[in-house]
């Protein structure tokens, strides 16, 4: 059993002395040491990297991937995956645009851009956990269809944010007291908010639960559909509370915004010690994941090493990840 | 007390029951074809059907590759990434060599690489294939930049290269003529050998597989290089098709081809799935491309549609197993 | 036929029934599971189910845990007449199920895991980790068990999650607990810590039922019996009306005297299967057996003993640390199935679904799958040949099957078991081992597979044949070695076998 990947699954009822133990068998520990190691070479590597301007940006940057990688993470703790939230992150800027732009209200527009993610949500948890159609072939529908809905309405052109609202510049761009980005501040509250549903909340140990063991859990008296479609929808309203964010960063709707990005943030939610078995992971790991790769990013950058080398270096990354995993746990 | 669950009804029909959907499908591609020739008389034009054909072997060359893989219980989300990489190489090596052979053949070989690198993460590092070629499909796309700034010329203007996909044997196309071959070698072996009996057994059930005495890591192994090898290939056909190397080719190109396979009732488990169905697949896939193109439609469809109608055609294939084990 | 006419009913009871069954019936796919069951339940009772593999037993319970759904019958609860739709309505209803298989969440840790079904949670619904870590260690200590609430399920012994299950059914209140075999994997003092729990739950007017083949526990435990064969009910008694013979008359019927059909003759002398001080890092201790040709050699022991393990380990499946293996005379190369084919031995394994059956294909590739080369020329199988010996066999195990084509889920276990059978016996087997063969198939299928293990050894195959079932291993072993702990703890010979031998040896 792998039990350095326990994670929070087995944090619940733990008493101190124990709860330090467990600590250091997890591999949240890894990846905070990894993090750690990470930004101190590249602190020593470039007098640029460690200045608050670049930390902000760069957890700027990850803010997004975060709040979209908590999503993902709770889908894939519940069992299943959703690939179509990089068509939706991107999707959802043209409601937003598009409302607002006529209505003049930045709030009509997220609302519509949160109705248009929550639809998704809807019809992919439906398609997946209701009837029983696999994830994976839902969501690469809907990621299709998404997309292609995009270039239809906007006939592969962006639609320009024709108001120049301050307040939209400044959801994704904004700081609070100069200091930390909104962002960030959405990313820390969601995560806050996330880890807390899943440790503390009966309905987040019912995610694990249902994605460790379906039928153990149908035992139990869950509803396993229904905890598997409020899951789908969590993981598109924030792949959708994400391309908000994105669509204020970029200042107008692009219709190819968030291309590539779901492969990022499985990514990065892998990276971060979640199972895509389901039931095994944290979403604490799933931010040191984002953040590991964000940082990765940011600093081969700082150090003039072609952007390329991120892919390359990501992909690698993930590779030894999972590889790693993997091996500790046919050595127990 | 009965033993046996579907008596009568399934006997004699029993070994053509994978064949039902196939049916299907036909019926699907025949009704398109002739919707689609009602409001456009032009879609039966000889230079058309050769059009549809032309884009149907690119994607049914990879096409044959995926189906064995997903048959075998895996996947394989580089090839995109993998044959813009492998067109770069083919057409960078034509350029420095000044031989096409050559170049093709590194363009190949390299597809063929990648397929091994795939293959030893996910069977020595026992490393989920979803992730692993998502990573490599990353790795490419990095490193086909560092590889080349920008799209590899035809610097000689080497003809011999256009012609493997712009020449003509006979009437027909030569990237059909390969694709045919490819398909034929592909269904030849899944149907009629020994190993293909093998990539059913180890995609329906490789612990069987192994009490048996077969080894479903090699044989997995194997099914991943050939898969790559035909991304080269297709790579190498892609880049002759557009006389460059172009390092951005082939983006999204693994999902049409997931999406073509699955269409042609090839189950994501393992164990389940035929070429014939792939073929359809394509077919049906590229008829509607075509349609929308011919009919003047939004070409934006082309992305809606497929989309669709995978998702639909997983559905049905769910109902009707539902109805089977009934 | 008609066992029903002939039932003696319980006295009417004073007081109400906690709950009735009456005329239950439930069909899968090729197999009548229950027809016309009636059970009737009183508070404060032990009562308890009997009967062999495949007679009913865990669909009823099933159909009580809202698991199946019944196709006839009804289900009053407390003389309300109840439709059971799911676990939830079962829960909410007060039935609590111990199954057999664990059902636990191997990643949470044992007291999270008591509180599944419902949480604590405090004022603002948090849950009350707390509360859990308290009030798990107040039920073990109360019960007597002796697990760690902190230590995480899929790091203990399968015994102590067994207990933890238990536990589970304890923590809320609850009008009827059932137990599905719930010592199979206990030790004898944790036995007896489980009959001092049952004890008490009947004293609180608890109902219980109490499912289980093992005679002993039933006079210990029960107050009424009812046992069931072929999924229709043949007795409901109070226990004192019951002798061991009864029993076993009333669960096994008049199959008893043909359902171990002996054909063969004495085992040769050739020594075909050697094993010698074989170790394993997961479970086995120093096993050493050989087995005849013309033999069958069966093994028994408890679950957990190690029996599945050794099967794995002496085909190659599974790596082994120590310790030699040779098949007529050749060294087989250790965590290599290739090798072990090739040498003539193949395992029959006990999970028909994850390690034998290729579900979505059809028959004919089932039971080729391990002699296709034989057909094949070059690298082409032919197809023609293949089928005629698939269809050979067909014929000679009488498998029904509409055709060769036939996807193989769609036949019954029993049939399914025979296909398996095939596919080794179309290699010209030396040895087979075959690992629980009869689980989960009728018993009218059962003795056909008996019968074909028979035959087997009758023409000079060395079967191994592990199980735990003891009518089966008495009935069909010529000599018997029992596990405990993954050591071999006793050999016999049939002749010198009694149920109580190697029942001590097993617990040993």
């Amino acid at each position: 059993m792998p039990q350095s990947l326990s994670l929070s699954a087995a944090a619940g009822p733990k008493r101190p002395s124990e709860w330090l133990r467990a600590l250091f068998r997890r591999n949240e520990i890894a990846l905070l040491l990894s993090l750690v190691a990470l930004i101190v070479f590249f602190s020593l590597a470039s007098d640029s990297f460690l200045t608050t301007r670049n930390i902000t940006n760069v957890l700027g940057q990850a803010s997004l991937a975060m709040v979209a990688g908590i999503g993902v993470g709770v889908l894939v703790i519940s069992g299943e995956i959703d690939v179509s939230i990089g068509s939706l992150a991107g999707a959802v800027g043209i409601p937003l645009v598009v409302i607002m732009n006529m209505t003049g209200s930045l709030e009509l527009g997220i609302a519509g851009a949160l109705l248009l993610a929550l639809c998704v949500g809807v019809v992919n948890g439906f398609l997946a956990a209701y009837i029983g159609i696999n994830s994976l072939i839902v969501t690469l529908g809907s990621m299709f269809v998404i997309r292609g809905a995009v270039y239809l309405y906007t006939g592969q052109k962006a639609i320009p944010d024709d108001l120049m609202l301050e307040s939209f510049y400044q959801i994704g761009n904004g700081r609070l007291f100069g200091a930390i980005s909104y962002p960030a501040l959405v990313a820390i509250v969601l995560l806050s908010a996330f880890i807390y549903l899943m440790r503390h909340r009966p309905f987040g140990r019912k995610l694990y639960a249902v994605g460790g063991n379906p039928e153990v859990a149908r035992l139990a008296g869950y509803d396993v559909k229904r905890v598997k479609f409020i899951a789908f929808v969590i993981c598109s309203l924030l792949a959708g509370i994400s391309g908000i964010l994105l669509s204020s960063r970029l200042g107008s709707a692009v219709h190819v915004a968030g291309l590539g990005f779901e492969f990022q943030v499985v990514a990065a939610v892998v990276l971060g010690g979640v199972s895509l078995a389901g039931g095994i992971g944290s979403l604490f790991g799933v931010a040191l994941g984002v953040l590991i790769l964000s940082f990765l990013a940011n600093g081969l950058g700082m150090l003039n090493i072609a952007t390329e080398w991120q892919l390359v270096t990501t992909g690698l990354i993930i590779i030894a990840a999972v590889a790693f995993d993997e091996l500790k746990r046919r050595a127990k | 007390m009965s033993e046996i669950t579907q008596p009568a009804k399934s006997g004699p029909v029993a070994g053509r029951l994978a064949n039902n959907s196939q049916i299907v499908l036909l019926a699907l591609l025949v009704v398109l074809c002739i919707g689609i020739s009602l409001s456009a008389a032009q879609f039966y034009s000889v230079e058309n059907v050769i059009a549809i054909l032309r884009q149907c072997s690119l994607v049914l060359i990879v096409g044959a590759g995926m189906t064995m893989l997903l048959i075998a219980g895996e996947v394989d989300l580089s090839v995109g990434a993998s044959l813009a990489f492998s067109g770069c190489v083919a057409m960078d090596v034509t350029n420095k060599t000044g031989s096409v052979f050559l170049g093709a053949l590194a363009g190949i070989l390299f597809g063929g690489l990648v397929g091994l690198f795939n293959g030893l993460v996910v069977t020595r590092l026992k490393v989920n294939s979803l992730i692993a070629t998502i990573a490599t499909m990353m790795i490419l796309q990095g490193g086909v930049f560092l590889y080349t700034r920008e799209a590899v010329q035809n610097k000689h203007q080497q003809p011999a290269f256009t012609d493997i996909s712009t020449g003509y044997l006979g009437p027909i196309p030569l990237p059909v003529i390969i694709a045919a071959a490819v398909f034929a070698c592909a269904y030849v072996a899944l149907r009629y050998t020994t190993l293909g009996r093998y990539i059913y057994a180890v995609g329906a059930n490789a612990k069987a597989a192994r009490l048996s005495g077969r080894r479903p890591e090699q044989l997995k192994l194997l099914v991943f290089v050939v898969t790559g090898l035909l991304a080269g290939l297709t790579g190498l056909i892609l880049a002759s098709l557009m006389n460059t190397g172009q390092p951005t080719a082939g983006r999204g190109f693994e999902l049409t081809v997931i999406a073509a396979v699955i269409l042609g009732g090839t189950s994501l488990l393992g164990g389940r799935g035929t070429l014939l169905g792939t073929l359809l697949g394509v077919l049906i896939l590229k008829v509607i491309d075509n349609g929308i193109i011919i009919l003047r439609w939004d070409q934006n469809l082309q992305m809606i549609v497929p989309g669709v109608v995978i998702v639909l055609a997983t559905y049905l294939d769910l109902v009707r197993r539902r109805a089977d084990a009934r | 036929m008609h066992a029903d006419a002939t039932i003696d009913e319980p006295a009417v009871a004073t007081i109400d029934p906690a709950m009735e069954m009456t005329g239950i019936g439930k069909r899968f796919p090729g197999v009548l599971a229950l027809e016309n069951v009636g059970l009737t339940l009183e508070p404060g009772k032990v009562h308890a189910l009997m009967g062999e593999n495949g007679a009913g037993k865990s669909t009823l319970i099933k159909i009580l845990a809202g698991v199946y759904q019944k196709d006839a019958g009804a289900i009053r609860i407390g003389g309300v007449e109840t439709d059971l739709r799911s676990p939830r309505d079962a829960l909410r209803q007060g039935i609590k199920v111990v199954f057999q298989e664990i059902a636990l969440i191997s990643e949470f840790t044992v007291a999270e895991n008591i509180f599944i079904e419902e949480y604590p949670v405090n004022g603002v619904g948090s849950i009350s980790w707390k509360t859990i870590r308290r009030d798990a260690a107040a039920l073990f200590e109360r019960i007597g068990f002796n697990v760690d609430p902190a230590a995480k399920v899929g790091d203990l012994p399968v015994s102590q999650q067994q207990m933890v299950e238990i536990a589970r059914a304890l923590a809320h209140e609850a009008r009827i607990v059932v137990m599905d075999e719930p010592t199979s994997s206990l030790t004898p003092n944790e036995v007896a810590l489980l009959f001092g729990v049952i004890r008490r739950l009947a004293s609180l007017g608890i109902a219980v039922v109490y499912v289980s083949h093992k005679l002993d526990e039933i006079f210990e435990i029960a107050d009424t019996v009812t046992v069931l064969r072929d999924g229709r009910r043949i007795s409901t008694k109070p226990v004192g009306e019951h002798t061991h013979d009864s029993l076993i008359q009333d669960m096994i019927g008049r199959r008893i005297e043909n359902l171990f059909p002996r054909s063969r003759g004495v085992a040769r002398d050739d020594v075909v299967v050697k094993v010698e001080g074989l170790s394993t890092d997961s479970k086995l201790k120093d096993v050493s057996f050989e087995a005849r040709a013309g033999e069958v050699l069966g093994f028994f022991g408890l679950m957990g003993a190690g029996r599945t393990e050794l099967a794995k380990a002496i085909v190659g499946y599974d790596p082994i640390k120590t310790g030699r293996i040779t098949i007529a005379g050749q060294p087989l190369s250790p965590h290599n199935t290739r090798t072990g084919v090739s040498l003539g031995i193949g395992l029959l394994s006990e999970d028909r679904k994850t390690e034998g059956l290729m579900l979505e294909l059809p028959v004919l590739q089932n039971a080729s799958l391990a002699s296709l080369e034989q057909f094949a020329r070059a690298g082409f199988v032919d197809e023609k040949r293949e089928k005629s010996a698939v269809q050979a066999f067909v014929d000679r195990f009488r498998i029904k099957t509409p055709g060769l084509g036939q996807q193989i889920k769609n036949l019954s276990g029993g049939n399914q078991q025979k296909v398996l059978l095939a596919r080794w016996l179309m290699r010209g087997l030396k040895v087979i081992v075959v690992d629980e063969p009869t689980r989960g198939i009728d018993v009218g299928a059962k003795s056909e597979i008996f019968a074909l293990i028979d035959q087997l050894a009758a023409q000079g195959l060395a079967v191994i044949m592990m199980t735990s079932e003891m009518p089966e291993l008495l009935g069909l072993s010529d000599r018997i070695a029992v596990m405990a702990e993954g050591r071999i703890t006793a050999t016999m010979s049939r002749d010198d076998a009694t149920q109580e031998k190697i029942l001590n040896a097993a617990i040993a």
